[in-house]
């Protein structure tokens, strides 16, 4: 039933808030003042309302017969409470209403209210209805008192005297009283209360009030109509027309009483009335009549259905400043009321809670995989991916996850084009306002400019969208590009809010960047380009990342000489249609003489009644701000494999070098096994020491019979000459191992990528370290040979008795035996296998061999960890993460 | 322009360019050398062509007012201009004295139906333009020049470009990124027309041209020419004719334009190989260098070691040739360990060990020139420095084979007997056979004198006994001390022979490696050498 009221609101919100702004202060002064008297008794009422939300039954009760301290308990207890933060919002407006009409809603609403709140999961939703309900129901009554600024204003002066203390809401209502000076942006704020859902809720309550007010105050609704129906419409001439459109379309006929008023306003206050008492009948099954409730929602939902996506939202996103705002902005109380119906039809669409929860918590899944993910290497493509990774970081942060927990956010409009196009000045002039800076050098904006309705002000300087921007008030060179300034003004419509971006093809490239990263968080894009511009590339490319990414998009050519418009235009058309974007939202704005940083207001007429539609019709908000969100959950189908399949990339790259150095030295070890296997190291100097060895006798002296009974003594000279000769052989095979593997594996990396050429550029040669190293190793597996060799090579006993040896000379021998390789039919072979057996001889060098491998294999080792510590100092891009990744993109789709 | 004036001329520039080109590939990014040899190409082919003329460009994006001003500089509407965008598709040319241009337009590609001449006699007011070739470009910026590169063609070719800017697009990242920072040097042969100054006023115009002589500056153009210039009020369009007709009339913008290009590819070539130490990297490989490799390669065949053993071969078997027979007797009645093993076939084999000829080894060898590689490539580029050991290690597969088989031919015969030693063995077998003689005499004198036949007589008178022992002694003194004296006489001649066949491998080893190693390397470090000096007299 409250929906109905609201609907019916809704509806006529547009023609009430041409009427609201025309309804003055001083028109308000009087109703609120009525209004207050009859608050008195009213905010009983209204505390039930608030109280219903707070505790329970008893509280709205007890509300109803102290409506201060309900009022009070509604405030306070509203921020606290999530859900009743709505309601809280509305209690203020509850107190409001309950001036109006006490009695009824207290008889009825707190029952209901509580009922209805408990019983549903929405209580909110509930909650605004149901205070919709009473609102709707005096908004029948008196019809012509619902202007909401009226209320508002009352609602300001009314609380103090009652409620004062108790309000929460007074705190903000002061803004409150300052909108209905706002009077003639009114008309606007009606359309922001109905964009904004998270309002919609408390404009219900707000409705309310208005309709109590209006009996209260029907006096003031005489006086306040035909004021306000002056002030807007000369105002809002085009405003009213679409509104007048809009409330038309939602429930003229209803309105006759509200007609009755004056012309222009009495349309929309018969609208409202209208509204009104469709919605009140419905309400009234519950309260008065006791008209279905739930018809009258359902009528709102259908009436305002498209809306009710975001006020689905809302309900649950309501912020509490805004809700606050709202109630400010009631002069528009009656879009409020719209707003309300609306709100009921986005809860219709909204998803269920669990849904909500579930798909924040797959996107802040998503949003860690992707803050987790590090592009270390510099491979081709990996700054793409990395700006990617920024964009889609931002993009989560900045705008989907606040949108998709609060969907009835105003909706952010981005315009953005090239530098030069004029997009400042367009925002100057549609908000009527130099919030933006212009000029004529190139390029001029640099730090992006917010412009809001000043009810929606709260929202978006406290709120999560575009979160990691600097809030300013004024554009100073420091803040540069990471501020974002916030400018209010009434001339825009609530609801909706302009961001004028810096440019997206000037030299300064970081503007390219923050103009993507605004687009990336916004709910539609107004595209600017001009006559002499609409063929650049970066304009196309941008036109195609907004059909990529399925953003709603309107466009604006400017600057179009009046002269040739029509040959511009058509081209530009033909253009569009054949990039397949012919059937968007199109704007020309001629040629004109700029004034003051300003369009003449005429150019941007179109524009405007666009943005206002956009702001009464709540539906076609919701609509495109879905679509837009749609679209981005989209693009992560591809857009986070995309990274991920990158960051796979990566890690293969990395394995690749890896496996590069590893099979470089692994063949360097092959090739050293080989060499001291073939008989290759027994050239050069070892084959002249070992000729000289045997030749000069000293090979038969180290063998000594045993009767001499002289022991072996200590190596001579030559012994020790070839021992130092066989380790140089050895040390250069290995150097010359690892200079190959080394030339080899930044060879390879080379071959592989630029970056690898990077990486290995002073690892083509092994370490200066590796020489002494070698040495070292060799000597200390030298050693290492001799004392198997005394230990193990306990010499067969037979021979023991005949022959003893010197185990130095006989550990060299041993090492041209190994080195030899054949087949055992060397010199040295027979002499080793005489003297130690077979047995040992294969035991010792068994031991030998994988003795020195292990050796080498460290040497190698350490070479091979220089290239592993140059990769690592790239960057160790971590391969879990595309798994997760993977797995969150998954997730998501599974939860949407 | 005075900087360029006072460069050297341009062709000894291009002839080091050429050089460049000729020496460049492989040790030259890819990119880089195609774009000298387009360099050189477009170069010789301008300076082929008409000199008398001026080829002018006016470029920018779609929008920016170029065939406007085209139309206004020649005075006719030659070129259409529109509110489409993009306009022009296709570049149109209008050249003022046409003899001589011909070829020019040819070469610029120009079509037939898009040239326009100015017949001097129409227009005596623009006399100083004559020889002027004004060219109207496509735009750079707009969707269809994303698949056209006649803009960028022509912006290459044109011997003066006057940026044609609009005060929306004066700060495009189009136009600045992909052209204006790589006008550094530019400036004589670049003007920028801010055009559509009619839009401003005299104020915003002032800011403006601030503005953008400003940001022209921060991307290296140190001097811009902006001629602010208005097609629709004409205004301006007489500064710009004049900047035109300055150039014109020098006839040297094509030259300039050249030099810039010359400078800008110079700057990006020692971008990406940086002079550095370069020149001073040896051209050859000096004496020292030389000496290093030889002694790491004769380390790596065992010189040294050879002789050594040589030595010591000589001597342990001298002593069986020249040495006291005496104690060798004695020795073999020692039990032999190798028998005692029972690998008394051992011993000839050992023998035989020592009679394997030389080799190298090849871990060495290529250590050694691994070496000689690293030193003489010190502060060269990557690229240079792989060079080099490349052709260092070019044939050094083969090197170690090639030491072995030439050393091998002077290698020892470690199993050789000179004659001497035979002399001396039977001088020893002499004084053996002496002493034996001089037993028996005694035997005779002391045991049979008297029994002997007259003759032999004297062999039984015992007073000659005493000189016979003394004589036997003598002889076995002079075994001992000729053993000795010729095993003296072996180790000098070893240690001579030694000498001799060190001398020998040495001239071996070095003549095997210059023409192995050091030659091939020689050639790279000429090249080298010959490209920076190539690099360097481009830069000057």
């Amino acid at each position: 039933m409250n929906t109905a009221m609201d609907d019916g609101r809704q509806e006529s919100l547009g023609e009430q808030t041409l009427s609201f702004r025309p309804v003055t202060d001083e028109d308000l002064d009087p109703e609120a003042r009525t209004d207050d008297t009859p608050a008195a008794g009213p905010p009983t009422g209204a505390a039930p309302d608030g109280g219903l939300p707070d505790g329970g039954a008893p509280d709205g009760e007890s509300s109803g017969r102290g409506a201060l301290e309900h009022e009070p308990r509604d405030g306070a207890t509203g921020p606290g409470l999530g859900p009743d933060e709505p309601r809280a919002a509305r209690d203020p407006r509850t107190d409001r209403e309950p001036h109006d009409a006490p009695d009824l809603r207290e008889a009825g609403e707190p029952g209901q209210a509580q009922g209805r709140r408990e019983g549903r999961e929405g209580p909110d939703a509930r909650a605004d209805e149901v205070v919709r309900g009473p609102g709707a129901q005096e908004a029948r009554e008196e019809p012509p008192a619902r202007r909401p600024s009226l209320f508002e204003k009352p609602a300001a002066l009314r609380r103090p005297p009652p409620d004062d203390g108790p309000r929460p809401g007074d705190g903000r209502r002061p803004g409150e009283g300052a909108r209905p000076d706002e009077g003639p942006s009114s008309l606007f704020r009606p359309a922001s209360v109905f964009e904004k859902p998270p309002a919609p809720e408390r404009p219900s309550l707000f409705v309310r009030p208005a309709a109590l007010d209006g009996p209260g105050a029907r006096p003031a609704p005489g006086q306040a109509p035909d004021g306000l129906p002056d002030s807007a419409i000369q105002d809002d001439a085009a405003r009213q027309v679409w509104a007048e459109a809009t409330a038309e379309s939602t429930e003229r006929p209803d309105e006759p009483a509200s007609t009755e008023t004056v012309a222009p306003d009495g349309e929309r206050p018969d609208e409202a009335a209208d509204v009104h008492q469709p919605g009140d009948p419905a309400d009234e099954p519950v309260r008065d009549g006791g008209e279905p409730e739930p018809d009258s929602p359902a009528e709102a939902a259908a009436e305002a259905g498209t809306a009710a996506p975001e006020s689905g939202n809302a309900p649950g996103t309501c912020d509490d400043a805004e809700p606050v705002a709202e109630p400010d902005s009631e002069p528009g109380s009656a879009p409020d009321a719209e707003e309300q119906p609306s709100r009921p039809g986005e809860r219709l669409e909204e998803l269920p809670p669990e849904a909500m929860e579930a798909l924040t918590t797959a996107l802040n899944a998503l949003r860690a995989s992707i803050a987790d993910l590090r592009f270390g290497l510099d491979l081709p493509g990996s700054d793409e991916a990395r700006q990617a990774r920024a964009e889609l970081l931002a993009q989560l942060e900045n705008y989907v996850l606040p949108r998709v927990r609060t969907r009835t956010a105003p909706a952010l409009i981005v315009i953005a084009g090239s530098t030069g196009a004029g997009k400042s000045t367009l925002v100057n002039s549609l908000a009527e306002k130099n919030v933006s800076r212009t000029g004529v050098r190139r390029p001029t904006t640099g730090t992006p400019v917010l412009a809001c309705h000043p009810d929606d002000r709260g929202w978006f300087a406290d709120g999560e969208l575009l979160g990691g921007l600097q809030r300013l008030d004024q554009a100073s060179p420091e803040t540069g590009m990471r501020g974002l300034v916030i400018a209010a003004t009434e001339k825009l419509p609530q609801g909706v809010a302009l961001l004028d971006t810096p440019d997206i093809d000037s030299v300064v490239e970081e503007h390219h960047e923050i103009a993507h990263r605004m687009l990336d968080a916004a709910d539609l894009w107004i595209f600017v380009t001009t006559a002499a511009r609409y063929a650049d590339a970066p304009a196309w490319s941008l036109l195609r990342l907004a059909k990529e990414r399925g953003a709603r998009l309107a466009i604006v050519l400017s600057r179009v000489p009046q002269r040739s418009a029509d040959v511009v235009l058509k081209h530009f058309v033909r253009m569009l249609t054949e990039y397949g974007l012919g059937d968007i939202d199109r704007f020309v704005i001629h040629e004109s003489q700029v004034g003051d940083g300003k369009l003449p207001d005429s150019e941007v007429t179109d524009l405007r009644m666009w943005l206002a539609e956009l702001s009464v019709d709540e539906e076609r908000r919701a609509q495109a701000v879905r679509e837009t969100l749609n679209g981005v959950l989209d693009s992560f189908r591809t857009r986070v494999p995309a990274l991920a399949k990158h960051l796979e990339a990566q890690v293969a790259f990395r394995t690749e070098l890896r496996g590069d150095v590893e099979g470089a030295f692994l063949r360097a070890l092959s090739e050293i096994d080989k060499a001291s296997k073939n008989g290759s190291l027994l050239h050069g100097e070892v084959l002249a020491r070992w000729q000289d060895f045997a030749g000069s006798g000293d090979l038969v002296r180290s063998l000594q019979l045993r009767k001499r009974g002289r022991a072996a003594k200590q190596a001579p000279e030559r012994v020790l000459a070839f021992k130092a000769a066989i380790r140089t052989g050895l040390e250069s095979v290995i150097v010359a191992a690892a200079n190959r593997a080394c030339a080899d594996a930044a060879a390879r990396w080379r071959r592989r990528s630029e970056l690898g050429a990077k990486l290995g550029a002073d690892l083509d040669r092994p370490s200066d370290e590796l020489i002494r190293l070698t040495g070292r190793a060799i000597a200390s597996w030298q050693e290492h040979l001799s004392e198997l060799v005394r230990t193990e090579g306990v010499a067969k006993r037979s021979v023991s008795k005949l022959v003893s040896f010197d185990p130095d000379s006989l550990a060299v021998i041993f090492m041209v035996a190994m080195f030899s390789g054949g087949n055992g039919e060397g010199v040295p072979h027979r002499l080793v296998n005489a003297l130690l057996g077979a047995e040992s001889l294969r035991g010792i060098g068994a031991k030998a061999l994988s003795d020195l491998r292990a050796r080498i294999s460290m040497l190698f080792d350490e070479e091979a960890m220089r290239y592993v510590r140059a990769l690592d100092s790239a960057g160790i891009p971590d391969e879990s993460v595309a798994t997760r990744l993977y797995q969150a993109t998954y997730n998501l789709e599974v939860v949407r | 322009m005075t900087m360029t004036t006072t460069r050297p001329g341009l062709a000894p520039r291009l002839a080091a360019l050429t050089k460049v080109v000729e020496l460049g590939p492989g040790r030259l990014d890819k990119k880089l050398l195609d774009d000298a040899g387009a360099l050189l190409q477009r170069a010789g082919n301008r300076l082929k062509l008409s000199s008398e003329h001026t080829v002018v460009a006016l470029a920018g994006g779609t929008g920016s007012g170029k065939s406007s001003l085209f139309n206004a500089l020649s005075g006719l509407e030659l070129s259409p201009t529109g509110v489409r965008r993009p306009t022009t598709a296709r570049t149109h040319a209008c050249v003022w004295g046409l003899e001589g241009a011909g070829p020019l337009l040819d070469w610029l590609q120009i079509q037939w139906r898009h040239r326009f001449s100015r017949a001097s006699a129409l227009d005596k007011g623009d006399s100083q333009l004559h020889g002027l070739i004004l060219l109207d470009l496509p735009d750079h910026d707009s969707i269809r020049a994303l698949t056209d590169t006649e803009a960028d063609r022509l912006i290459g070719l044109a011997d003066l470009v006057v940026w044609v800017l609009d005060p929306q697009k004066y700060a495009d990242a189009s136009t600045h990124r992909r052209y204006v920072t790589e006008l550094a040097g530019h400036e004589a042969v670049t003007v920028f027309a801010l055009n559509q100054a009619d839009r401003l006023t005299t104020e915003e115009l002032a800011e403006l041209v601030i503005d953008l002589n400003d940001l022209l500056r921060r991307e290296g153009v140190e001097h811009p020419s902006v001629v602010p210039t208005s097609a629709v009020t004409g205004r301006g369009i007489e500064s710009l004719k004049s900047v035109i007709a300055t150039a014109v009339s020098r006839r040297r913008a094509a030259i300039q334009k050249l030099e810039a290009d010359l400078h800008r590819f110079e700057q990006k070539l020692s971008q990406a190989m940086p002079m550095g130490e370069s020149l001073s990297a040896p051209s050859t490989v000096d004496e020292a260098r030389r000496m290093g490799l030889t002694d790491a390669l004769c380390d790596a065949v065992g010189v040294p070691a050879v002789g050594e053993a040589m030595e010591n071969v000589y001597a342990a078997r001298s002593n069986l040739w020249v040495g006291w027979p005496y104690p060798r007797w004695f020795g073999k009645f020692r039990s032999d360990p190798l028998k005692s093993l029972r690998l008394d076939d051992v011993s000839s084999e050992i023998h035989g060990i020592a009679t394997a000829s030389v080799s190298a080894q090849s871990a060495e060898v290529s250590n050694a020139v691994q070496a000689l590689a690293d030193g003489l490539s010190v502060g060269m580029s990557p690229v240079w420095r792989t060079a080099v050991h490349q052709a260092a290690r070019s044939r050094s597969g083969k090197l170690p084979q090639a030491l072995t088989e030439d050393l091998s031919e002077v290698a020892p015969q470690l199993d050789r007997v000179p004659g001497w030693w035979r002399a001396l063995k039977v001088w020893q077998y002499f004084l053996v056979a002496a002493f034996v003689a001089g037993i028996a005499w005694l035997a005779v004198g002391l045991l049979m004198p008297g029994r002997l036949p007259s003759s032999l007589e004297l062999l039984g008178d015992t007073a000659t006994l005493p000189w016979v022992g003394l004589m036997m002694a003598s002889v076995l003194g002079l075994g001992a001390l000729s053993g000795i004296a010729s095993r003296n006489f072996v180790e000098l001649g070893a240690s001579r022979e030694r000498e001799r066949l060190e001398r020998e491998m040495r001239r071996r080893v070095a003549a095997v490696s210059t023409t192995m190693v050091v030659e091939p390397v020689e050639r790279e470090l000429g090249r080298h050498h010959s490209f920076h000096t190539a690099l360097r007299e481009l830069s000057v």
